[in-house]
Parts: C-alpha cells; sequence; structure tokens
C-alpha cells in the first residue's frame, strides 16, 4: 500500500520537522514556547544525523557519539535557558520576548 | 529491526503523529498543551530511532529530552504563568514571515534530497542490527586519532558550566548585593 521508505522519506520526515520548528521559532512570543520549538528543531537534527548514519555509513558508530554530544548540549542549554526565564520574569514579570530588550536591569524599577 | 513491512507501518505510524504532534506543539495557544504535545513529538521521534536500529539512543533520547528537559520546561512554564497560560496570537506579519521561512527551507532542503544520488543501501546492509553499545563506548573513550575523548571532556565541562550557570543567574539577588 504504501511505500517502502527510503532515505528520501526519512530526510522529508525529518526536514518537515524542522521546518515546524522553525515556524514555531518565528511566531511565538513566549520564550518558553520558543524554546520548545528550539527542541524540537534540536530533535529533527538528531534525527537527521541518525539517517545518515544508517543509511550512508552503517559500518560507523560516530553518527551515534555525535548524538549523545547533542543530547548533552541541548540540556546544558534548557538548564540555562531555564535560569534566564526565571531571572527575567522576576524582573519583568513578563516572558514576552517582545520585551526583552534590556540585558541588565537599568531603567527597570522593578528590580 | 528493519524487516520489511512491520517497519515500514511503524514509519508511517510515526511519521504521521510526530507532525500532527508537532503542529499541534507550534499552533496551539496554550503553552502546557504544548509541551505535552512536545513529549509526543520526542516519543515518536524515539520510536522512529528504534525503526532505524538504535536501542540505546532511542534510551538516551526518552531518558533526557522526555524526563529531562521537557520535565526542566514544564517547570519553567508552571513558574512563569500565574495561571494565564494563554499566550496571545501572533501577529499576521509574524505568521507570514515565518511562513514564508519555513517553507522556504523546507522547498530548498527537499529539492537537494531528490536532486541528489544517495548510495543505495542493500538490502543485507539494512538488516542486520546496529546496536553496538561497545563500540559507542571504545569511540568515545578511545584516544586514537578517530576517539572522542577531547569532545568528551569538553562536554563535561560544558554540564558543569550549565549546571553553575544555571544556579547563578536563577538565584535571587539580594538588592545590596551588587
Amino acid at each position: 500500500m504504501f511505500p517502502t521508505p527510503t532515505i528520501t522519506h526519512w530526510l522529508t520526515l525529518s526536514a518537515l520537522l524542522f521546518s515546524i520548528g522553525l515556524y514555531g521559532i518565528f511566531t511565538r512570543r513566549n520564550a518558553v514556547g520558543v524554546l520548545l520549538s528550539i527542541e524540537m528543531t534540536l530533535n529533527s537534527a538528531i534525527l537527521n544525523i541518525l539517517i545518515f548514519n544508517r543509511f550512508v555509513a552503517s559500518d560507523d558508530v560516530d553518527g551515534q557519539v555525535l548524538v549523545l554530544f547533542i543530547v548533552a548540549a541541548a540540556a546544558a542549554e534548557a538548564v540555562v535557558a531555564l535560569a534566564i526565564f526565571v531571572s527575567f520574569y522576576r524582573h519583568r514579570h513578563t516572558l514576552d520576548v517582545t520585551q526583552a530588550n534590556h540585558i541588565c536591569d537599568q531603567g527597570n524599577s522593578a528590580s | 529491526m528493519y524487516d520489511g513491512t512491520v517497519a515500514t507501518l511503524f514509519f508511517y505510524f510515526f511519521a504521521v503523529a510526530s507532525i500532527a504532534l508537532a503542529l499541534g506543539v507550534v499552533l496551539g495557544r496554550r503553552l502546557l498543551r504544548s509541551a505535552v504535545c512536545l513529549i509526543g513529538v520526542l516519543g515518536s521521534s524515539a520510536g522512529l530511532t528504534l525503526v532505524l536500529g538504535f536501542e540505546f539512543i532511542a534510551g538516551i533520547q526518552v531518558l533526557v529530552f522526555i524526563g529531562g528537559i521537557v520535565v526542566l520546561l514544564l517547570f519553567a512554564i508552571m513558574m512563569t504563568s500565574e495561571g494565564h497560560t494563554f499566550e496571545q496570537r501572533p501577529s499576521a506579519a509574524r505568521r507570514v514571515m515565518g511562513g514564508v521561512v519555513a517553507t522556504a527551507f523546507f522547498v530548498v532542503t527537499l529539492s537537494v534530497y531528490v536532486h541528489t544520488d544517495f548510495p543505495p543501501a542493500t538490502a543485507e546492509d539494512l538488516a542486520v542490527s546496529h546496536e553496538d553499545v561497545h563500540a559507542i563506548g571504545r569511540k568515545l573513550l578511545s584516544n586514537e586519532r578517530d576517539g572522542y575523548i577531547v569532545p568528551f571532556e569538553v562536554i563535561s565541562l560544558l554540564l558543569l558550566a550549565a549546571l553553575i550557570g544555571g544556579i547563578v543567574i536563577a538565584r535571587k539577588h539580594d538588592p545590596e548585593d551588587t
């Protein structure tokens, strides 16, 4: 009924997920929403690397090692982003990214 | 696990599920619901990894992404919402811009994929299991020329820096403590 998925099918799926995440990064106003979309694009990049490891270089494990590194980097990024969001929310009482135009709290009486 | 019909069925099932849930993540206006949809996206992605034959990586994805990152994001949403988790609809200009960028990326990438001759994977090449945790561990910790010991150490330093930085940024500052 369906064609057997080839590498092009897999890569198309990964690119589609990445595009959806890209749309989310552009349209979200809440910073946590942006981070959700970023996690989705990271996930599709991981999928892409695994697809190439499977179909093109199936003798090596380099792709899987690279995926482990990306997972660790994603975890570190989520931790720092959460800390920044909490600090930002404490100062400005919002998480709207269109309001985030100061890097220090000068000109801001809420601190 | 790459054995014909079952793998094909699983591929289409996980593909449809992950795309539908990804649209739910992006288009929904409730952040909490988007985060729950993200759990589904990451879970189907781990399923796709299983279909590809990487059991160890799929386990890591479930552990770190769903167990760690999404729970952290749920914390972030709940700590910063004060009850109004509704997000107002983005402006039309933003939506048009996002749609144009995403569509352009997809079209360009797809045209590259269609016009590339990938080496055809033979059936017996795809039939073997690629689960080789021993090889991953040796590769990760070997100091030969093709080893990854230096990036491994760097990533451990990065995790330590992220840990300390997260604590320092998120803690409450005293007003007189500059």
